[in-house]
């Protein structure tokens, strides 16, 4: 819910339950008023009528009988309420009427029970009026303040917008920070301000990352290019071609160099795309089908090795696709290379390629590792594999670098994997 | 042949020396971009090892001073960085080749004769090893005489020995020669054992013996069958 409609909600409930606490107090204000009002002209025309008997002046007639009630019989005195028969509207009307005693005529007269009354209509319209305009200026009130909201969110809270707009847009990889405007209102600015200052640290953050990375590339390429290039320096000396014991160590040496080369290299290459740094400039036009034919070419060892069939039908002519070559030859490279290792003696390798997908499938041992860690890095399907398991991590980091979408399916009883790439 | 060899790393600097020196090249060094411009201003080398970052220069700016004297030096570049747009930059520029560390030294020497090959056209196309002649114009191979058909493959793992004749190849130095930087270490055996098994044998019903050695756990020699 937004927040204004939050507030405007809150603002109506208050309102709405003051104008009610309101309107009863003015009623009952209103009513008390009118009815003393009422009972103070009816007490005066008692003393006046009082007076008039005191000078032995005979009480005046009046041209309606049930304003002045004159009964030989007693009745109850004071204040009461009453209703009669309005004879000319049918309806009856509430009156309000005073009852007292009173010797008129001489002082030795009958004692007569006298009973002044007077119309309530009028106080009662004088209520109602009252309670509509209280009615309708609520109802004024409360559009107004809904009004006044509509249009604060539009002027009041542009800014805020304006903040959120930019906040949505920003792109990390364009190492500029925000540069957010300080607008009029404090709060909005204080807003403006602190997120300005987060981009601006966000931004020296990835900057020293990316040259950490690049610098630790670099720093560690050399230092392993040293122990290569002397292990195969020790590799020439002529003790060696006696010692097998020796032969062994500098074998295993040369093993964990050359892996941790590809590690490194693998690495690089996971956190360059990480940081999206392949300049789009430098993708070209790549025809998928022919980089398919090197690689599986290049591979063809490896299938004879493992005496892996592999057949590769491509749907001519494909569209070229816009990418870096490099990387276009990574994918390909990993996903086949996965197909090979996975795969089990006299298996096959299926390739098919057409507008909208790549698809390679392979048989081989059913998974043992949930389907759904399948693209984590360093995921292997055997412990003991000399291989670090950062392919398919690559496979899928390239493919969200294009905006490909990549899963993973199994079949017949999880001796079939298939790992397809949507290209739109 | 004369060789510069311009890399900061001294213990790199050393290995490339020692190994470049064995393999027949004579070689000079520099440590530094400063160094590295005297040298390649006084003296003319026949194709420079190149670092591309230098403690106190660009490895670039001396590929275009080379290349602004029309030097005859052909150039290999080294790099750790593996960045593409350096590679091509240096390619660009004029570089003849590029590699990036750690490589292996026996492709270092095989890269820095093709370059040579390349440049100078050499004198002598043919490489001969105890009996085994290759004609690097036409690639026609014999041993003793006898024509050996060779497939592509076979060929370039054969003149890679050619190159490093007595040297133990490691066959993941081997692999990445043959089939590029695509091969998986862990794979390399699997990538080059039918193809030294038929070259072996190729060799062999040509009537030279036993050219190629297994090295135990490591890689393969070529030695002379007759020594």
């Amino acid at each position: 819910m937004k927040l204004l409609a939050t507030t405007t909600r809150y603002y109506l409930l208050l309102t709405a339950g003051l104008f009610m606490v309101a309107s009863v107090l003015l009623y009952l204000g209103l009513d008390w008023a009118l009815r003393s009002e009422v009972e103070e002209q009816l007490v005066n025309r008692e003393l006046y009528l009082r007076a008039l008997v005191a000078r032995g002046r005979p009480l005046p007639a009046t041209p309606f009988a049930y304003q002045l009630d004159r009964r030989p019989r007693p009745r109850a005195l004071g204040f009461s309420d009453t209703l009669l028969l309005d004879p000319l509207e049918q309806e009856m009307v509430p009156y309000r009427e005073l009852t007292f005693q009173l010797r008129p005529g001489d002082p030795a007269g009958a004692l007569e029970w006298i009973t002044l009354r007077k119309s309530l209509v009028e106080t009662e319209d004088v209520l109602g009026v009252v309670l509509g305009v209280m009615l309708g200026v609520l109802a004024l009130l409360l559009a107004g303040v809904v009004t006044l909201n509509r249009w604060l969110a539009r002027r009041v809270w542009k800014p805020f917008q304006h903040t959120l707009a930019a906040l949505r847009a920003y792109d990390l990889h364009r190492h500029q920070p925000l540069g957010l405007p300080t607008p009029a209102i404090e709060e909005f600015a204080e807003l403006n301000q602190a997120l300005n200052q987060l981009s601006q640290r966000l931004v020296a953050d990835y900057e020293s990352l990316r040259e950490f990375t690049e610098n630790a590339a670099h720093e560690t390429q050399t230092p392993l290019a040293i122990i290569q290039a002397k292990l195969e320096q020790l590799l020439q000396a002529p003790v060696l071609q006696e010692d097998e014991q020796l032969t062994t160590l500098l074998s295993d040496a040369l093993g964990g160099t050359q892996r941790l080369s590809r590690l490194h290299q693998s690495l690089t290459l996971l956190t360059r795309l990480e940081n999206h740094q392949f300049a789009p400039t430098q993708a070209v036009p790549v025809y998928l089908d022919q980089v398919l034919r090197d690689r599986v070419a290049l591979l063809e060892p490896l299938l004879e090795a493992r005496q892996l069939t592999l057949t590769l039908h491509a749907d001519l002519p494909l569209p070229p696709l816009t990418l870096h070559p490099g990387l276009a030859d990574s994918l390909l490279q990993n996903l086949l290379h996965n197909a090979i290792k996975h795969n089990h003696p006299g298996g096959r390798v299926d390739v098919l390629l057409n507008r909208r997908m790549l698809e390679i499938s392979n048989t081989g041992p059913a998974l043992s590792v949930d389907p759904a860690q399948f693209f984590e890095r360093f995921r292997k399907h055997n412990a003991a594999s000399d291989s670090p398991g950062l392919g398919l991590s690559i496979a899928q980091h390239i493919c969200s670098y294009y905006g490909f979408g990549i899963e993973y399916a199994y079949a017949q009883a999880g001796t079939r994997h298939t790992l397809r790439v949507q290209f739109c | 042949m004369k060789v510069l060899i311009v890399e900061d790393e001294p213990a790199l600097r050393a290995a490339l020396v020692e190994y470049l020196t064995q393999d027949g090249f004579r070689c000079e060094q520099a440590a530094g971009y400063a160094a590295a411009h005297e040298k390649v201003k006084l003296y003319e080398y026949d194709a420079v090892l190149l670092d591309l970052t230098l403690p106190d220069g660009r490895g670039l700016d001396l590929l275009r001073t080379l290349k602004a004297d029309r030097s005859a030096a052909g150039v290999l570049i080294l790099t750790a960085r593996d960045a593409l747009a350096d590679k091509l930059a240096g390619l660009e520029l004029g570089a003849d080749d590029y590699l990036t560390k750690p490589f292996h030294l026996a492709e270092v020497s095989a890269r820095l004769r093709a370059v040579l090959r390349r440049r100078h056209f050499e004198g002598q196309p043919k490489v001969e090893f105890a009996g085994i002649v290759v004609d690097l114009a036409t690639t026609a191979v014999t041993v003793h005489g006898q024509p050996v058909i060779l497939t592509r493959k076979q060929y370039e793992l054969l003149l890679y020995f050619l190159a490093h004749p007595g040297r133990v190849l490691t066959k993941e130095a081997l692999a990445e020669h043959a089939w590029g930087d695509g091969v998986d270490a862990v794979d390399s055996f699997d990538f080059i054992y039918t193809h030294l098994k038929n070259l072996r044998q190729k060799l062999q019903e040509a009537g030279g013996g036993q050219y190629l050695r297994t090295v135990y756990g490591l890689g393969y020699q070529l030695l002379d069958p007759d020594a």
